[in-house]
């Protein structure tokens, strides 16, 4: 086991540097142009200004040096992590670091409750597809799983945004107030627009894949065999045919969250949710290498993390799966 | 120019706005809130809302957009010299005293003396400490810190800069006190330039020029150690501050808390400053108690909080199209809506140096028949702009050209007839017929922005000029990656460039004129000259031209430049406009653009800040004050 974790956390340094090394890349040299002249916009500047701009960046290095710089800032170190010499935004001069932080709060808010919804939608309804194979409530569950892998976010936040906010005015939806503390916004219920929108999607997913999931394990040999023991169809179910069915949600679900985690871009812009999402596109539309680089390693982290933790829970869930 | 951005944001808005406004500079809404004659009544928190944050958190070495610098202007920073934070039609364009009274000049021009007024003093913690003379001599040295200063304008102090001049020892000082700057005593300020700038006032009003505190001996002050953050720990004299400012510890490291009341990205939060004495300041009323501004949201989402009272108004925003042409319907609402000229041109640049643009006579023509009024439709209609018929825009003249327009055509939809009259003497049209019959008019090099509405506008240039013989090559993309590069870049031999305008940064010609046709403006490192007015034999045979003389602006610019502040300035920026579309002919002006505005009913007193391109926030009363 000791080796086994040694070994996987060698592997996440490995894609962190992959990741990083290719988002610098991919920001620093693919575009047209230089760097600094898209900072500048399209004000009257100097060569000499230009200069001033690339050097207070950092941009006047060797390439080599410039990545070394930033990838000195992702050493989960005091004083390396996210430093602010290097770490600063170029859109805004505020520390990358200050960014993340303070929007964090408001992305795992997001991502927590968006996830918890999607589980308690969409696996009781895929569980009851199942059971109730090709009855009315399994056509209607399946409905629901066919709208909801269509249905776009952006689409479904802002059908959303228009008929309980601005028709009905039933739930807030301009988003969370500066100043209001967290757990304030989630008393008022303007996370709850946002979870809906982003779980429903999620949501789908689960009911078809459990369904699919659970209407394949009820056929196996052992389902059989524990109905001929005689054992009520309930306990089958519940104890024989959920639980490994359910196996595969874990690595599913560890993943997705991970990937909410490192922000849901779509929903907070469109929800004006002020988390890691939303900063993400400002500081891409920004030209904010600083801010892409920081939010790209965080959401590659959440990643590699869950991966590890969802590895190390299958053995636990599933007795064939060994470290090695 | 960085300004620029704003009015890009907007260009979306489809034509659904009819109201036809005049010319001239005034605001042209109809009556009430803006012309209350009642008493304003002091107090209450106007609330507002902006999509998305100032570039550089607050910094005023750094920040170089319209929507900074009118809380600069208003609220946060006094400078030596202002305005009065209204529109051209209320001296809003006229430079005011501030700190100082306006300065004196010496007879060769060079030397500006500067006299500060006595017993101002800092918002908290420093309202303890007077404004003397070194603390300009400070913020000098800051913006001479190229770090401090990156991607702000410092070439507008600095000799090197390509404005004409600057101070002495501008460029050398980095980060120091320059050599021409003189604290002659705690309330004179002298400061000598390498050549005469007649608006070197106005570049003294510039938020980079506000005093910063002492602390110690330290050359920087206050600002030490804050080079990129110093918006972060402001501390200035006008009427409000930041929330929180106060809790600023003079003696505490760079490293501590940043103020509270400015989160970036999400708020701002402005108070009354109690340092700030009304009476040592006429440009401000200064009415409201407090100006809270949220970040964030679509112009659409901030429509409806204006429509349901959740805020006053979207500040520096432009107001969905919909949400206007209702306002307009509604006679008990349409005195919410406000547009003011923006000291704004669009216009279409034509490079000089490649055929056909290398005869005067087919840019004449492109001038008659552009159909102007179909291009302003697409970005809204009247209510956005008038039609223009020269460059520079009025208020920088002085109105001189107000009516001028050398190209005129009916209602702007352009003149075919005096288009094919002017093609008929140019060389690519062979046969006399008015019609381009040259191959150089096939396909002329078309470097444009592929975002709204320019598209739209693309199709009415090839419509339009396909009517004297020109086929335009229309190429497309974005904006900064393609667009701009493309047409920067004399290499590229871009021969038309459509999607480009200009905006002032003070209310003076300079900021005109020679950054988009002066011959130090050409190429990447200068901008914004696309139509390589002015370039030289050497960089002309170097860049792949085989044109090697065209017509040359500099010696008129040159000419306004020295001149101090006054009508004969205005008069001979009002001939070098003349010169620019009848002797050299580069571009084809077509918008003066207007800032429109929507108020919600809350606000009183409704007034345009024509020095910095935006709602003025120190005018702006609430009903009942608030109450």
């Amino acid at each position: 086991m000791g080796r086994y974790l040694i070994r996987r956390t060698l592997f996440m340094v490995l894609v962190l540097f992959i990741v990083s090394l290719f988002t610098f890349i991919i920001f620093m040299k693919l575009p047209a142009g230089d760097p600094a002249r898209r900072l500048a916009g399209s004000r009257a500047t100097t060569p000499q200004e230009l200069q001033a701009i690339r050097h207070s960046i950092g941009l006047d290095e060797p390439l080599l040096v410039q990545y070394g710089r930033f990838a000195k800032g992702l050493i989960p170190w005091p004083g390396f992590f996210l430093n602010k010499q290097v770490y600063f935004s170029w859109a805004n001069n505020v520390p990358v670091s200050e960014e993340i932080y303070s929007r964090l709060p408001y992305t795992i808010t997001l991502s927590l409750g968006a996830a918890a919804v999607f589980l308690v939608v969409g696996i009781p309804i895929g569980i009851i597809s199942a059971i109730k194979r090709r009855s009315f409530v399994d056509r209607a569950g399946m409905v629901f799983a066919l709208i909801g892998v269509s249905a776009p976010v952006f689409w479904l936040a802002y059908l959303m945004l228009y008929f309980f906010w601005f028709k009905l005015g039933w739930l807030p939806g301009i988003g969370v107030p500066a100043g209001e503390p967290i757990l304030k916004s989630i008393a008022l219920g303007r996370f709850i627009l946002p979870w809906f929108a982003l779980a429903f999607t999620f949501a789908a997913f689960y009911t078809r894949m459990i369904r699919g999931n659970l209407i394949e394990t009820m056929s196996e040999d052992y389902i059989r065999t524990a109905r001929a023991k005689g054992l009520s169809e309930r306990r089958v179910i519940f104890k024989h045919g959920l639980r490994a069915a359910l196996t595969p949600v874990v690595t599913m679900f560890g993943l997705d969250l991970a990937t909410l985690l490192g922000g849901a871009v779509i929903t907070e812009t469109v929800f004006n949710i002020p988390g890691i999402g939303q900063y993400t596109l400002q500081a891409i539309f920004g030209g904010n290498f600083p801010g892409v680089m920081g939010v790209t390693v965080l959401a590659a982290f959440f990643i590699v993390i869950a991966n590890l933790v969802v590895d190390v829970l299958y053995a636990f869930l599933d007795p064939r799966v060994r470290y090695t | 120019m960085k300004r620029i951005l704003k009015l890009v944001a907007v260009v979306a808005v489809a034509g659904l706005v009819a109201a036809a406004c005049g010319g001239g500079n005034k605001s042209t809404n109809t009556g009430s809130p803006s012309a209350s004659t009642g008493a304003l009544q002091s107090g209450g928190v106007l609330k507002l809302a902006i999509e998305a944050d100032v570039d550089h958190a607050f910094d005023p070495a750094k920040e170089y957009s319209t929507l900074s610098f009118e809380p600069f202007r208003c609220c946060l920073l006094r400078t030596l010299v202002s305005t009065n934070g209204q529109d051209a039609s209320h001296d809003g364009d006229i430079l005011q005293p501030d700190l100082a009274a306006l300065p004196q000049i010496s007879a060769d021009g060079l030397t500006y003396t500067f006299t500060i007024q006595s017993g101002i003093h800092y918002a908290p913690p420093f309202d303890n400490v007077e404004v003397t003379a070194g603390d300009f001599a400070r913020a000098i040295a800051r913006e001479s810190d190229s770090q401090a200063s990156a991607n702000g304008y410092s070439f507008y102090y600095s000799p090197s800069g390509g404005t004409g001049g600057g101070i002495v020892g501008f460029d050398e000082a980095k980060g120091t006190v320059p050599s021409g700057v003189k604290v002659v005593d705690d309330h004179t300020l002298a400061i000598t330039l390498t050549a005469p700038l007649g608006d070197f006032p106005w570049r003294m009003s510039m938020a980079a020029m506000a005093p910063i505190p002492p602390v110690g001996n330290s050359v920087l002050g206050w600002a030490t150690g804050h080079t990129k953050d110093y918006g972060r720990y402001l501390v200035g004299t006008g009427p409000y501050m930041f929330k929180g400012t106060d809790a600023l510890d003079p003696s505490g490291p760079p490293s501590q808390a940043a103020i509270s009341g400015y989160v970036p990205g999400r708020s701002w939060t402005l108070v009354r400053n109690p340092s700030w004495d009304a009476s040592t300041d006429p440009n401000r009323p200064a009415y409201v108690d407090e100006i809270d501004v949220a970040i964030g949201g679509t112009a659409q989402v901030l429509a409806n909080e204006v429509d349901n009272g959740t805020i006053d108004m979207e500040f520096g925003g432009v107001p969905p199209a919909q949400q206007l042409a209702a306002y307009q319907a509604d006679p008990t609402k349409a005195t919410q809506v406000h547009a003011t000229p923006s000291d704004g041109v669009r216009y279409l640049a034509m490079n000089i140096a490649l055929p056909p643009f290398d005869d005067i006579h087919v840019r004449k023509a492109m001038n008659y028949v552009i159909d102007k009024d179909a291009l302003r439709r697409t970005r809204g209609g009247p209510l956005f702009g008038d039609i223009a018929g020269h460059f520079i825009v009025n208020s920088l003249t002085g109105d001189i050209n107000a009516n001028y327009d050398p190209y005129a055509s009916p209602n702007g939809q352009g003149d075919v007839t005096k288009a094919k009259a002017e093609m008929a003497l140019s060389k690519y049209d062979t046969n006399g017929d008015g019609i381009c019959d040259a191959p150089e008019c096939n396909g002329v090099l078309t470097i444009t922005d592929s975002a709204d509405p320019y598209p739209a506008q693309n199709a009415i240039l090839v419509a339009s000029a396909k009517k004297i013989g020109i086929s335009l090559d229309v190429r497309a993309g974005d904006r900064y990656t393609f667009m701009y590069d493309k047409c920067l870049d004399p290499t590229s031999h871009a021969a038309f460039c459509p999607s480009v305008g200009w905006f002032k940064d003070y209310p003076d010609a300079l900021t005109f004129g020679p950054p988009t046709l002066g011959s130090a403006a050409i190429g990447p490192g200068g901008c914004c000259n696309y139509s390589l007015v002015g370039a030289s034999n050497d960089l002309l045979k170097a860049d792949g031209y085989t044109t090697t003389d065209v017509a040359s602006l500099d010696a008129v610019f040159n000419k306004c430049t020295v001149m101090p502040i006054g009508q004969e300035r205005l008069q001979c920026w009002a001939d070098a406009d003349k010169a620019i579309m009848e002797q050299a002919v580069p571009v084809i002006p077509w918008l003066f653009d207007k800032d429109v505005d929507l108020t919600g009913s809350r606000i009183l007193n409704y007034t345009y800040d024509q020095s910095a391109g935006m709602m003025s926030l120190d005018h702006v009363a609430l009903v009942g004050g608030g109450a």
